[in-house]
């Protein structure tokens, strides 16, 4: 139920509107933040933040948390199930170590603050399934990123260097999917996994289409910024999990030089953990974080993600199929391939990342040297969930950050081959709560083109967390043990102004919205037709009629419409 | 030692995963939750309970045939049931001895580590097995069974002994990596995929085409390099 919520006293970190715990009430009515004048006190329910965190709700921008891979996952890890959270009762049965019910991802969340989660690759032959899925997370917010860097119509417009052709099929495949933004997996690299090949650099050819991984994305840079939508090109970078493909990473971020947007990046390569190796062979892979941290701090249109990778059970699933099968092969793991006919394919290999494991502690320790070393304006914390664990240790993320000491004491438990291969025993910094904030709120929204989210400012999306610490009085260095504990259990969470969960436990389910974006008043799809026609008659194994989702059939749509 | 009897005829299976430890505290054990299809309840409402005596001792007596997880991750004891007893009997069992004097459901003893289970009667499917997912099956212990059991026996099993002294079904000792299954009657398919440990069989059984003969017996499974031995009694 909606109330007027009054938040008295709590210490607010608010860093989009420059509020750096400083103590102040929080008015909410109708499911958004209002003035004080605007509530009418007699009615409102107050909850007592004194000497409480009060941040805006955590916003995940990078997560698979719906559609075919993750469920393949579910049913090819039927051990991943029996960790039973909550039974039936007046919330839905929740079960799942990692690959979570789609109910239990939406209630872990609540109970972490976090009140937006997107999905990051959405094959757009899948979106039907990954919406219905989507429908059936609770409490959160949500979107789907649709891939399209091994789409045919993508290779045969850059190819042709239309542009406009280009930016017309993007702005029908967005519609068609009821998508958010462009996801890039593997530039041409999976089309050529359909022949056993990759693209592992940027001028590799994609087999048949005469294009690179370097036109493709920078043909899709340039439409996607000449639609100027919310999001900008979402990149899951070419040579994935290799040794030495830092390089490769460096190049392409490279390609984001002479694009620009006020109010955004240009580019957001992802997950960059799993893209930031060193070395030439797993015998001596080395941290190749600092020189991409370099690269990122000196650009001021790339943004990136952590990816970091958690100790414990994890699920690897990208749309970046060859690569999958190079971890099938190295791990002697189970392995699930997935196609997605002209549109690109998957893969999904169980994994443990283990501490003594040179190679999982390396990794471990990248992700952190990744968060700790690029400016907090312009890295998001994600663990890529479930590539490098589930998203239910962000807090330790959180607290890692923020401490060396506790970094100190982690270090300790792993493979000493970090001390030599990784550059985190010598880091000293340390991000201070107010860059965690931003790393995990305001600057993931504004990496999506989110307004409303990540803010506590009037006119914002009533999602508030309230976290059982005063940000004044704890020393994060050294009080690591209480952020990790304070960050998976939210004193409050709010979702568009209903408590959904107090004291970490839920005490409300809310239906989030699902964002998708509009873009088809830019363009005239007329110019497309006859080669979707053409292509749906000769390649897919559906109707061009009956491909894609009416925004009827999805629970609770919000469509934006881009200006 | 406790004596445990269900009141009632269960209409839903329940879920009790006891342990000799109960018997060290008669008001613990009375009290011990356990799951009555998706309502937990207290162990004394399903079931009549009373002490005789200080051994560390469980007596089942009683059709325990809808009583799933008897016996799991026990570590020391004994479990004795008088009657038939549900699926999951002695699974992730670590020691002590449960004796089963009537029949077994499925999953008895999966993935058990050590420890001794008898059975008197017959059993069902799934001996000794790994659960679906998980990499390793039973890796220590002894489990016997005086009747006869269906199919999959000692699937990815790494260590202990299965002993069936009557007939088995199809899939003995799939993707087996150590430890040793006897068979004194009759079976079906045996050792696919098999990697290590042994097999002895004293009835007739179907072998797969992938073991090549030796002085051993038959080795195989040669599709994934495999050394384990099937052999006759």
């Amino acid at each position: 139920m909606h109330h007027m919520l009054h938040i008295k006293n709590g210490i607010v970190i608010d860093t989009k509107n420059g509020i750096k715990a400083e103590k102040m009430d929080i008015f909410v009515k109708e499911g958004k933040i209002v003035e004080e004048s605007e509530i009418d006190k007699s009615q409102c329910k107050v909850i007592d933040a004194s000497n409480k965190l009060v941040v805006a709700g955590g916003v995940d921008m990078h997560a698979h948390i719906a559609g075919s891979k993750i469920n393949t996952g579910r049913t090819m890890r039927p051990e991943e199930m029996r960790m039973v959270r909550q039974i039936a009762n007046k919330f839905r049965a929740s079960v799942g170590r990692v690959l979570l019910t789609s109910p239990a991802i939406g209630y872990e969340y609540a109970k972490m603050g976090y009140t937006t989660s997107f999905e990051a690759a959405q094959p757009p032959i899948g979106a039907l399934h990954t919406h219905e899925e989507l429908d059936a997370i609770p409490m959160v917010d949500k979107a789907a990123l649709p891939v399209f860097g091994n789409w045919h119509f993508v290779f045969k417009y850059v190819a042709e260097n239309d542009i406009e052709k280009l930016k017309t099929f993007i702005a029908w495949a967005i519609e068609r999917t009821k998508g958010f933004g462009v996801k890039v997996v593997n530039p041409g690299g999976v089309e050529a996994w359909m022949y056993g090949g990759n693209c592992r650099s940027l001028d590799d050819e994609v087999p048949n289409f005469g294009v690179t991984p370097r036109e493709i994305i920078t043909s899709l840079i340039k439409a996607t910024e000449e639609l100027n939508l919310c999001h900008s090109v979402h990149l899951h970078c070419n040579n994935l999990g290799n040794p030495g493909n830092f390089e490769t990473t460096i190049e392409t971020m490279k390609l984001a030089n002479g694009f620009s947007n006020d109010k955004r990046q240009v580019l957001h390569v992802t997950h960059v953990q799993f893209n930031a190796y060193a070395g030439s062979s797993w015998r001596d892979v080395g941290s190749g974080a600092a020189e991409i941290a370099k690269v990122v701090n000196g650009m001021d249109n790339v943004t990136i993600d952590m990816g970091a990778a958690i100790f414990g059970h994890a699920t690897a699933m990208t749309g970046d199929a060859p690569f999958q099968f190079t971890l099938h092969k190295l791990l002697g793991a189970r392995w699930s391939n997935k196609d997605s006919e002209v549109e690109g394919g998957a893969g999904i290999v169980p994994i443990m990342y283990l501490p003594k494991n040179p190679v999982h502690a390396l990794q471990w320790a990248i992700g952190l040297e990744l968060g700790l070393l690029v400016e907090s304006d312009k890295v998001v914390l994600t663990t890529d969930f479930p590539n490098g664990g589930p998203f239910t240790e962000y807090p330790y993320v959180m607290a890692m950050l923020m401490s060396k000491k506790m970094r100190e004491k982690e270090l300790e438990r792993v493979s000493p081959y970090v001390q030599k291969a990784a550059n985190l025993p010598s880091i000293d910094a340390e991000k201070t709560l107010d860059e965690v904030m931003h790393m995990t709120r305001a600057l993931s929204a504004r990496v999506l083109g989110l307004e409303n989210k990540g803010h506590l400012g009037v006119g914002a999306d009533a999602d508030i967390s309230i976290y059982d610490f005063n940000p004044n009085e704890i020393d994060t260095s050294n009080d690591y043990e209480i952020i990790n504990k304070a960050f998976r259990n939210a004193l409050y969470t709010i979702k568009g102004g209903v408590i959904i969960v107090k004291e970490g436990q839920l005490v409300d389910e809310v239906w989030g919205t699902t964002y998708w974006v509009d873009a088809t008043n830019k363009v005239d799809t007329e110019a497309i037709e006859e080669d979707l026609d053409k292509y749906f008659e000769l390649y897919y194994s559906v109707e061009k009629e009956h491909y894609g989702v009416e925004e009827a059939w999805i629970k609770n749509p919000t469509r934006l419409v881009m200006g | 030692m406790l004596v445990i009897k269900p009141k009632v005829d269960f209409v839903v299976t329940v879920e009790a995963e006891i342990t000799p430890d109960l018997a060290e505290d008669l008001e613990k054990a009375k009290n011990f939750e356990v799951y009555y299809g998706k309502d937990k309840v207290k162990l004394k409402e399903l079931f009549e309970i009373t002490k005789e005596g200080d051994d560390k001792k469980l007596v089942l007596d009683g059709d325990f045939s809808k009583v799933k997880w008897i016996g799991c991750r026990m570590e020391d004891g004994e479990i004795v049931v008088k009657g038939n007893v549900g699926a999951n009997c002695g699974a992730y069992m670590k020691g002590g001895k449960i004796t089963i004097e009537g029949n077994a459901d499925d999953w008895l003893g999966a993935e058990m580590s050590s420890g001794e289970i008898v059975v008197k009667g017959n059993v069902k499917n799934c001996v000794g097995c790994a659960y679906y997912g998980d990499m390793q099956g039973m890796k220590g212990g002894k489990i016997t069974i005086e009747g006869n059991a269906i199919n999959y026996i000692g699937e990815k099993m790494a260590g202990g002994e299965i002993e069936i002294k009557g007939n088995a079904g199809d899939f003995i000792g799939t993707e087996m990596t150590n430890g040793l299954i006897v068979i004194h009657g009759d079976c079906g398919f045996v050792g696919g995929d098999m990697k290590g440990g042994e097999i002895r069989i004293g009835g007739k059984f179907e072998l797969m085409p992938t073991f090549k003969k030796s002085e051993e017996g038959f080795v195989g499974d040669v599709n994934v390099g495999g050394k384990g031995v099937v052999k006759t009694l």
